[in-house]
């Protein structure tokens, strides 16, 4: 053994023995270490953008009510009590929340009628420019009746009005955010040091390094599972996988194809999807000119045109490639989103139909250089992707070969996040891969595919659509709202506006200490206060029992 | 020397002047802003997108938005982070001592293992033991900093288990250790991060100080001090080593924008909560302001350093101090 190894097994046993004794007084312990690239931009919910925002947000501050594990966005039965303990229609447009008279906040003040309605006025109001606001534009007022009971008024019926009340807003502290000004709100200290009702108290935000939160022994719906949770900010995807194979990191958030593998081949970890998946992929054909121009596209102004392109793509290939555990897109939408099922007509994988189709239509090689052309111009387009997505590279590249085959030349141009975003939005493309999601409702199919949406970056617009999304807005029942949007669904697949090439959710690695494991997919952390931690799989780090609380 | 030093401040203020307007300039011709950088797949609205613009002044012409700026910037207001939701001096200020640790030990190794390579290599110049850390500091040297760190945290921390995997602390019991044992904990941290960039820079220094060496010992002086009768070894330590030191101070000044832009890179791998880190997450997420202090903090870091091995210099070759 030489002296370096010497020094070092000194260093570790010094080290071990550094450790907190053993034991875990009353059965309850355990330390989560969460490991995400980003770092949280704030910890107050109205004001967080990011992901992880989101994430550490909504174990600290809670909804009055969230969906259940389906995600079912129209079924009032099916939704859980966070702050409210029950809810009632008392009216087609007026649902009046019971709030739990346990549910207090981290200070000790009970969670009052009064800190709903402040909580809406802050969310509605314009200024404090809350990335939820347009989600609650539909919610007339919000009144108290008493302390303990809250009154939410809607402008009209219709049946994802549970839904819009309670899971768009994580309720705020009234007695410690009423004396801010609404503009001045998201940057109170609070937002870096938050008091909020949840299963988690805050405890410490070291700058670039990580959140500490301890379990509220008091919590109003029962003790978290686990006592500690330290969210890391490691920066580099890499090095989180390192540390997780280390040992240093009990969840990731997402893992890489690669990373997936060798989390797979340890038995101290797993790979857990994010379920029920909740984003869909698709390459959108730009209507208009990719100079930004309002000219239409040369080649896919053509219904025909696109619709052998997307014959040509054996989209089966792609995912099973890319992106194993996805499933094949079937529209404009995700399996999480109650409009979703199987029945939807979909584009068979054919090239020679795909070849067929292009030559009734004047295309064909005459030059014999492999490539199909007309009036002198080869069928050549290109395919904007963002350079940080490895599964859209790797699709582009395979739809690429596949294209070929039926003569026709896909160039790609992978480019940097921002830019990707900006390209995307300026209308400069032919094709763009683009993904969409994060939301159980299928009110987010119009924010893609109707004319003028701010994500319509392929200008595709169609007045039948238009009118159905009107429709399934103003319907009242539920009958009327499914038939609407499923015809919205199939209407835009009949346009073939872009090829639906996979949905899914990310995966992420969990170590196998853990049991009672679950990862929803609109926040990877939702479920985590359930999470628990067996006695015989405690390791060194869970049995820190002095944590503040 | 007063002269001098208020001349010297003069440029620094200059340069840092430029860095900021350049900075700012540049950030803002990128695509996308600080409100267009959110998650692909979930919408927030244009209108949503426009009022943050307003509120903070972003739908202003840009010339407009320099001259606040600059304002603000001369009575020491760096800006706001649209990221963290706070000041832009209170993000920056909160990455600094971790950097500077990071910098301070890098330092301390590159400097001690660079003099020691090369004084061994001088000692015995064409040896094999010459010949192998001329190899080694050329690998070193050769090798990208960020692939180094990769490579050190692969084995170290991954396959042998003997060190961190990054970080600063280990946050799950840092807090519950005693000051004693926090300390071990920091030092243990630091090791790879500050090794993978003190070791770029120990080749650099070991092949200056080899060269300086080789000049120093054919010196007359070391001749008369050997013909007085001290031992190989106190000649080359107290006359030769002594004296080769001069250049080395020079390389203390450049190495600050080596350390600083190897930081970004280290921090990034070795997850170090410090500057280099945030740069890398405000470039990204467009966070204007804390992006142009960080340029203007580094900046103004590199010209002290300067200034500092200039001061240095002069002090240690009493030839320099006539000169203006």
């Amino acid at each position: 053994m030489n002296r370096m190894t010497v020094l070092l097994s000194f260093a570790t046993a010094f080290l071990v023995a550094c450790m907190p004794d053993a034991g875990c007084p009353d059965r309850w312990c355990g330390t989560a270490v969460v490991a995400t690239a980003a770092e949280a931009d704030v910890l107050l919910p109205v004001a967080t953008t990011q992901d992880v925002g989101y994430a550490i947000g909504d174990l600290i501050f809670l909804k009055l009510a969230d969906v259940g594990p389906e995600m079912n966005t129209v079924d009032p039965e099916t939704f859980e009590p966070r702050l409210a303990s029950s809810w009632e229609f008392e009216d087609e447009r007026t649902i009046v929340f019971t709030l739990d008279p346990n549910a207090k906040w981290h200070d000790g003040v009970p969670v009052t009628a009064e800190d709903v309605v402040f909580t809406f006025d802050v969310y509605r109001d314009p200024v404090v420019a809350s990335a939820s606001r347009p989600r609650v534009l539909e919610i007339e007022s919000v009144a108290a009746r008493g302390d303990g009971a809250v009154e939410f008024r809607f402008d009209h019926a219709y049946p994802e009005m549970l839904f819009d009340a309670v899971y768009h807003m994580r309720i705020l502290p009234s007695h410690l955010l009423d004396t801010v000004p609404h503009a001045d709100i998201s940057s109170s200290p609070l937002g870096r040091n938050p008091v909020g009702n949840g299963p988690y108290r805050f405890v410490r935000w070291d700058a670039g390094q990580s959140i500490e939160l301890v379990a509220d022994p008091d919590f109003h719906l029962g003790r978290p599972g686990i006592r500690r949770i330290i969210w890391r900010f490691v920066g580099d995807p890499n090095t989180a996988v390192a540390q997780m194979l280390a040992g240093e990191v009990d969840l990731l958030q997402t893992l890489s194809p690669e990373a997936q593998e060798q989390v797979e081949a340890r038995d101290d970890l797993r790979a857990v999807m994010w379920t029920p998946p909740i984003y869909y992929l698709f390459v959108q054909f730009n209507m208009l000119d990719a100079d930004g121009t309002s000219r239409p596209h040369p080649l896919f102004r053509e219904r025909a045109v696109r619709e052998a392109i997307a014959m040509a793509v054996d989209r089966e290939a792609v995912v099973n490639a890319v992106f194993p555990q996805g499933v094949v897109g079937r529209g404009p939408m995700a399996p999480v989103q109650w409009v979703w099922h199987g029945e939807y007509e979909q584009i068979p994988f054919d090239t020679a139909a795909a070849r067929a189709r292009l030559a009734e239509q004047g295309w064909s090689d005459s030059d014999g250089d492999g490539l199909l052309d007309r009036d002198g111009q080869p069928f050549s387009f290109n395919l904007l992707l963002p350079s940080s997505s490895v599964s859209r590279r790797r699709a582009g590249e395979i739809m690429q070969a596949q294209l070929r085959r039926i003569g026709v030349e896909l160039t790609i141009t992978a480019i940097e996040f921002n830019a990707f975003r900006e390209r995307a939005a300026a209308h400069r493309f032919d094709t763009y891969f683009g993904g969409y999601g994060g939301d159980p409702s299928p009110t987010t199919i119009a924010e893609v595919w109707e004319t003028g949406a701010p994500a319509n970056h392929g200008s595709y617009s169609s007045a039948e659509v238009d009118r159905l999304i009107g429709e399934a807005r103003a319907a009242t029942d539920l009958a009327a709202v499914r038939a609407a949007w499923y015809g919205v669904v199939t209407l835009i697949n009949d346009d073939v506006p872009a090829i639906w090439m996979y949905t899914g959710s990310p995966i992420a690695g969990v170590s196998t200490r853990f049991e009672n494991v679950s990862i929803r997919s609109d926040n990877f952390a939702a479920t985590l206060w359930q999470w628990r931690v067996p006695a015989s799989r405690l390791i060194d780090r869970d049995r820190i029992t002095d944590a503040q609380n | 020397m007063l002269r001098f030093i208020t001349v010297r401040l003069a440029h620094a203020a200059a340069i840092v002047f430029l860095v900021a307007t350049l900075t700012f300039f540049l950030l803002h011709l990128a695509p996308g802003d600080p409100f267009t950088t959110f998650s692909e797949t979930t919408l927030i609205s244009p209108e949503v997108v426009e009022q943050q613009r307003r509120n903070f002044g972003l739908d202003q012409p840009l010339y407009v938005q320099y001259a606040r700026y600059l304002g603000n910037l001369v009575q020491g207001d760096l800006g706001y982070s649209f990221r963290e939701h706070r000041p832009a001096a209170a993000a920056i200020a909160s990455r600094i001592p971790a950097t500077l640790t990071l910098a301070a030990a890098a330092l301390v190794i590159a400097f001690g293992l660079g003099i020691l390579m090369g004084a061994v290599q001088a000692a015995r110049p064409g040896s094999r033991t010459d010949d192998a850390l001329s190899v080694a500091a050329l690998g070193l040297y050769s090798m990208p900093v960020f692939w180094l760190g990769v490579m050190f945290l692969m084995l170290f921390g991954v396959k042998l288990g003997w060190l961190p995997v990054g970080g600063i602390v280990d946050e799950a019991i840092y807090s519950y250790l005693s000051p004693l044992r926090r300390l071990a904990n920091r030092l243990e941290h630091l090791v790879l991060p500050a090794m993978t960039l003190g070791l770029v820079g120990a080749a650099v220094v070991a092949r200056y100080q080899r060269a300086e060496l080789l000049d120093v010992v054919h010196q007359d002086f070391m001749r008369t001090a050997r013909a007085k009768g001290l031992s190989r070894t106190a000649v080359f330590v107290r006359h030769g080593l002594r004296n080769a030191l001069l250049p080395i101070v020079t390389l203390f000044g450049l190495f600050f924008p080596l350390l600083l832009s190897g930081a970004v890179l280290v921090e990034t791998v070795f997850a170090w909560p410090g500057m280099g880190k945030l740069a890398v997450d405000a470039i990204n997420g467009r966070d204007y302001f804390v992006v142009t202090g960080i340029a203007i903090v580094a900046a103004a870091m590199v010209v002290l350093g300067n200034l500092i091995a200039d001061l240095l210099y002069r002090v240690v070759d009493p030839r320099t101090r006539g000169e203006s």
